[in-house]
Order: C-alpha cells, then structure tokens, then sequence
C-alpha cells in the first residue's frame, strides 16, 4: 500500500512543480500589471496588490500607439495564417494525390528553410523586399512569415490530407462533383481539424515573431506588437514595467483564449506530424 | 448491343504493365464478375470503366457511348467501393442525396428520391444517421443506396463485400443477387472469391497478371477452364494437376497406365507430356489403376477431403462421402472419371484441349455442396 501512495505523492509533487513553473511567470506578469508604481519595486514584494489598479492599461490605449500595433499584428498574423492555409491545402493536395517527378524531392526541399537559422535568411530578404519596394511594409513581413510558417504546414496538411481516403474523393467523382466540388464537399470537411491546427499555429508563430518584425519594418505606423511594444517601453534608460507588463497581458490574452478553445485540435495536429512526418 | 464494351484496353503504369489488350462485352441487364488474384488487373479494369484512371490505349464504351474522355460524373454510371466511401460528415440522407444533388435535382424530388432507395434497402430509420453510427453491414446498404438513387446504367461494384464478416457477407451476396434481379441493372463486379462470382455472376471474366483468360459463364469456366490458371483458380480445393504422358488412348503417370477417351479431346492432341487435371470430385477411390496412399482426412461434416500420395511424389485431392470409411496410411487404388479429364497443354500456363462435350456431365447441385468457403474459421 505505501509504495503506490509515495508513488502518486511523488508524482503529483512533480507534476505541479512544472504547473507552477509554468503558470508563474504568467500570474506575475498580470498582477505586476495590476500593482500601481509605487507598489512594484517594494521589498518584500507584496504577492497580492494592495491596491488594484487599471491605469496602466488606460495609459497603454489612451496614450500609446499601442493599438496601431495591436491592428497592425491582427493584420499581419491573420493574412499570414490565411496565405499559409490556402497555399499549404492546395499544395498537400498535390503532394499526395498527384504523382509527378520529383515530388518527394519537392517536398523535402521545402524543409530546408529550416536547416538555416532565420537570422542568415533576413539579409537576402530584406534586399529582395527593397527590390520589390516592399521593404518597410506589412506586406513584406506578411511574406517573410509565410516563408517560414509554410512549410512546417505543408508537412502538417500532407500527413491530414494522406489521413483521406483517396477512395471518398473519387466516390464524389463517380457521384458527379468535379475535381474542385469533391475537394470543397468531401475533402476539406475531412482536413478541418488538420485546417484549424495548422491555422492555430502559423498565427501563434506570427504573433509572437520578433526576428523578422524587428529587421523588416522600422516605421511606427506598420509595426507590430512584438517590436513596437518593445521599442516604446524599453530604452537604454528605463524600462516601463507596469506598462510592459499589462502590454504583454493584452498580448496573450487573445491567444490564450483562442488556445483554449482550440487547444484540442492543435494537440491532434501535433500528433498526426509526429506520426507521419 | 453491348452495354459496355472494352476493346482492345492497355493500361501501363510507368513500366509496370497492369493490363494488356483486354477485349470485353456486357451484354445490358448481365451480372458480370471480374474474378482474379489480387494484381490481375481486374481493380484497374473497374477503375477506368468508372473514369478514375486511364486507358494508356483502347477505347471504352458504355451504352454505346465511347466515354474515353467523359467525366466519371458524366458516365451514367454508380459505383460502390470495397471501403464504402460513404462521406464521414453527412448523415445517410445527404450520403444519398449526394448524386442527385450534383446533377441539379430539386430538393423536394431529392427526398423523395431518397426516400424510395431507402425503402428499397431498409434504410428507414437509419437517414438522420453518420455513417460512423453504422454497422458494417448498414454501410454497405447506404452505399449501395447512393448508387441505386442515381438510376445509373450501369453499377460498377469494387470488392463490396471484402469487409463484412463471413456470415453477413453470406446475406448481402443474396441481397445483391435480389437486387440485381428486381432493378434489371447492367452490373459489374469486382472480387477475388470464387464463391461470390460464382454464385452471382451471369458471366465471370477471368483475370491474371493484367490478361483476361477466359470470359464464360459460371458452368463454363468450371466445367470447361480454358487454360491451367482457370482450372486451378476456380473450384475449392482446387483441381489436381498432374505432369502425365499421352500415349495412344492412355495418359501414363510414372509409368502407370490411366485409359483416356481420345474423341473427348482436340483433333490436334499429340502424344507426349501434357498436364491432366482432374477435380476432387471426380476422383474414384474404389479400385483403379493408380496406386495411392491415404494421408491425410479432414472432414466436413457433408463430407470429407482426402490427401492422397501417388507415385512421383503427387499430393491428389479427393472428395469422398462422409460414410465412407478411411484409415490413415491406408493404401486404395484410385482412377478418375474418364469424362471428367481435363488435359492441358505441358508448360506454364497451357490451354486445355478438350472439346467441349463433357460440357453437361458434372451437375451444378454437386459443386455447390463443395464449395462451402463461408463456413470455415
């Protein structure tokens, strides 16, 4: 008897000390958020804010641009998020079910983005954005985000679209759908979890992406939240806590909640890619 | 005239031939069965009478259309896959609907449309229904029903019943051969078991390695297999097979003398090696001129299966009445049927050269009985 006991003891322990290593950094982030300034850099620090307060928000949306950013990264990620799903869909499809030469090459050539660190990959694509005078735009950063986010979700669509029998396809042949009506009527029905969780993750990835952001578009009027918010509170002098830190609540919090409900496609995602790629 | 037609059809994938200038005619309303190992073609054959693959070279007809460069939608035609491929997302009314909501019909003619195929097939109380809330044999229903609702020219059927289990497939083999009868349909049926083409079918088209070997009716190609692969394809157990020498009016079989009835074979018939095929049930185990050895019996129940070792290292076949009594080890003197020999050309794949006046002998009701697949584990 006691050795199951110390057994599940044990593991709980271990279990809720990742939780809490987990979900600290992120309670502290909102109640530092919520501390007036006074508050924050008392010693002992005070777990529960004395006084709550919203001001730092109120200062944040009021007198920062920090919505333009918060637009500005709707923009960037949602356009990304639908570029990479289209194309991504359409190119799985390919990919499994037609056969040409060079298919398999094809696809594994796609993956060598990712055997280059992204920091080699900026330079040569900052001078093609100025060449195509895109550069300082959201629209080059839209691009380089679909660079990097496509292929991850190419290999993750292959390995949904490969999870749909070919046979249902051509029952909808035989049925009397064209090509492009058994892809709309009976595939993409069948690669919605495949469609979310690959959505789900190229927009987290562009939301959180500081690299490119940071090196692409230097204007206040296109940048993003990653950058513009670090580049309004952090200077060489000071850095603005309170206000970074509910900046980042409202950063997270989108996610977060579109993560939850979603959150059990994404795993399903992961699992396919794991299995099959 | 033909309702489907194949003439002179090649399809090559790559290198790799699947299927070398196969010529085939359905005559409408016939129940056809395509029937061979897996690989023989018979798969691809379906698949591009349907639209989902291409003759390399040939041409196709349906209802004397050639439909070479005609959608599979466009066809006039239904098909019903070994998976089912019914659509996971759809209830089996809009399974069913499906077809007719693609060629345009109204909502209301849908319905009733639907209403009448499920009729037809007991469907009733399954139409709000996913296909995942099934049982195999109800998936194999709705899937029969999307094809029936179209009212197509012709029913392309891939392998249906390859997924149920021994006693279900037992039931929709009746169920289908109903169908067929009641609708009238010009069918075409895939499978690799003997037992559904040979108990469905009008005519069975033989296949192997992507050639068609003989093209008859289920009396045809049991009593009259045109070559070895027909002869040891169909029938379980199969036909025994034995190297033998011609010689006058005998075949000799190491050196035993076995009478045979020259004027039951081809004019062409010379003496020298050939293949003797003989099946279980017209091995004679009371006295004959071969010696044999009893080695192994397994009974059936109706009857039992007798391993018997002859010279030259053969392994014969045997039926034999459940009553009669048989000892392992036992030594019989065997002989064969004289009108129940079939002989074959020496070498692979040799054709048989028997004229076909045996054609009556070996009645139905007996090769029924010995074809019970359905009842082994």
């Amino acid at each position: 008897m006691r050795t199951p006991f110390l057994h599940k003891l044990l593991f709980n322990l271990f279990t809720w000390s990742l939780v809490l290593l987990v979900t600290f950094p992120l309670a502290w982030m909102i109640i530092t958020s919520l501390k007036p300034q006074t508050e924050l850099f008392r010693i002992p620090p005070t777990w529960w804010p004395e006084t709550i307060t919203f001001e730092h928000y109120w200062r944040l949306l009021t007198e920062t641009p920090f919505l333009t950013y918060f637009r500005n990264s709707v923009v960037l990620a949602t356009s990304t998020t639908i570029f990479v799903v289209v194309l991504g869909t359409i190119g799985a499809y390919s990919l499994v079910r037609f056969s040409y030469r060079g298919r398999e090459t094809l696809a594994t050539l796609v993956l060598f983005t990712y055997l280059l660190p992204s920091v080699v990959l900026i330079i040569p694509l900052y001078l093609m954005m100025v060449e195509l005078g895109l550069s300082n735009t959201l629209t080059s950063l839209i691009l380089a985000h679909t660079t990097f986010a496509l292929p991850y979700a190419l290999w993750l669509l292959r390995s949904f679209m490969e999870g749909v029998p070919e046979d249902l396809e051509s029952a909808a042949l035989v049925d009397g759908a064209t090509r492009m009506g058994a892809f709309r009527d009976v595939i993409l029905p069948q690669l919605l979890p495949g469609i979310i969780s690959t959505a789900l993750f190229t927009f987290i990835l562009s939301w959180n992406e500081y690299l490119y952001a940071l090196v692409l578009v230097n204007s206040e009027s296109v940048r993003p939240l990653t950058t513009g918010v670090m580049s309004m509170l952090i200077t060489a002098f000071n850095i603005e806590w309170s206000l970074l830190m509910a900046a980042s609540v409202m950063m997270s919090v989108p996610l977060i909640i579109v993560f939850a409900f979603l959150q059990s496609y994404l795993t399903r995602g992961f699992g396919a890619g794991g299995v099959k790629g | 005239m033909a309702e489907v037609e194949l003439r002179d059809v090649r399809k090559e994938f790559g290198s790799f031939t699947a299927l070398e200038s196969l010529d085939i005619s359905i005559n409408a309303g016939e129940f056809v069965a395509l029937l061979g190992p897996s690989g023989c073609g018979k798969s691809t054959t379906l698949r591009m009478l349907a639209g989902l693959d291409f003759p390399t070279s040939g041409e196709i007809s349906i209802g004397g259309r050639v439909v070479n460069d005609v959608a599979p939608g466009k066809r006039d035609i239904a098909m019903v896959f070994q998976s089912y491929a019914l659509y996971p997302h759809m209830t089996v009314a809009e399974n069913i609907a499906y077809p007719l909501k693609k060629r345009g019909m109204a909502k209301t003619a849908r319905a009733e449309a639907v209403q009448k195929a499920a009729a037809l097939l007991q469907l009733e109380p399954l139409l709000n229904r996913k296909p995942k809330q099934l049982s195999g044999g109800q998936q194999q229903r709705v899937a029969l029903g999307r094809a029936l609702v179209r009212e197509p020219k012709v029913f392309l059927l891939d392998e249906p019943l390859s997924n149920l289990d021994a006693k279900l497939r037992a039931y929709m083999r009746a169920e289908i051969i109903e169908l067929h009868q009641r609708i009238g349909k010009t069918m075409v049926y895939v499978t690799h078991d003997q037992l559904e083409a040979m108990t469905m079918a009008d005519r069975i088209a033989v296949m192997h390695e992507g050639r068609l070997q003989q093209f008859d009716t289920p009396d045809g190609v049991y009593n009259r297999p045109a070559n070895r692969f027909v002869a040891g394809f169909i029938g379980t157990p199969s036909m025994n097979q034995l190297e033998v020498t011609v010689s006058g009016a005998e075949a000799v079989i190491e050196g035993h003398r076995m009478p045979l009835d020259r004027s039951r074979y081809v004019a062409a018939l010379a003496d020298g090696p050939a293949m003797l095929g003989v099946r279980p049930e017209n091995i004679l185990l009371d006295g004959g001129p071969l010696p044999g050895t009893v080695r192994l019996i397994e009974h059936t129940g109706h009857e039992q299966i007798v391993t018997i070792e002859i010279p030259g290292d053969y392994r014969l076949l045997a039926r034999a009445p459940a009553n009669r009594r048989l000892s392992h080890g036992q030594e019989i003197g065997i002989g064969f049927e004289p009108e129940a020999i079939h002989l074959f050309e020496a070498g692979e794949n040799g054709t048989r050269l028997n004229t076909d006046a045996d054609a009556e002998v070996i009645p139905m009701t007996m090769r029924q009985g010995g074809k019970g697949e359905d009842q082994r584990p």
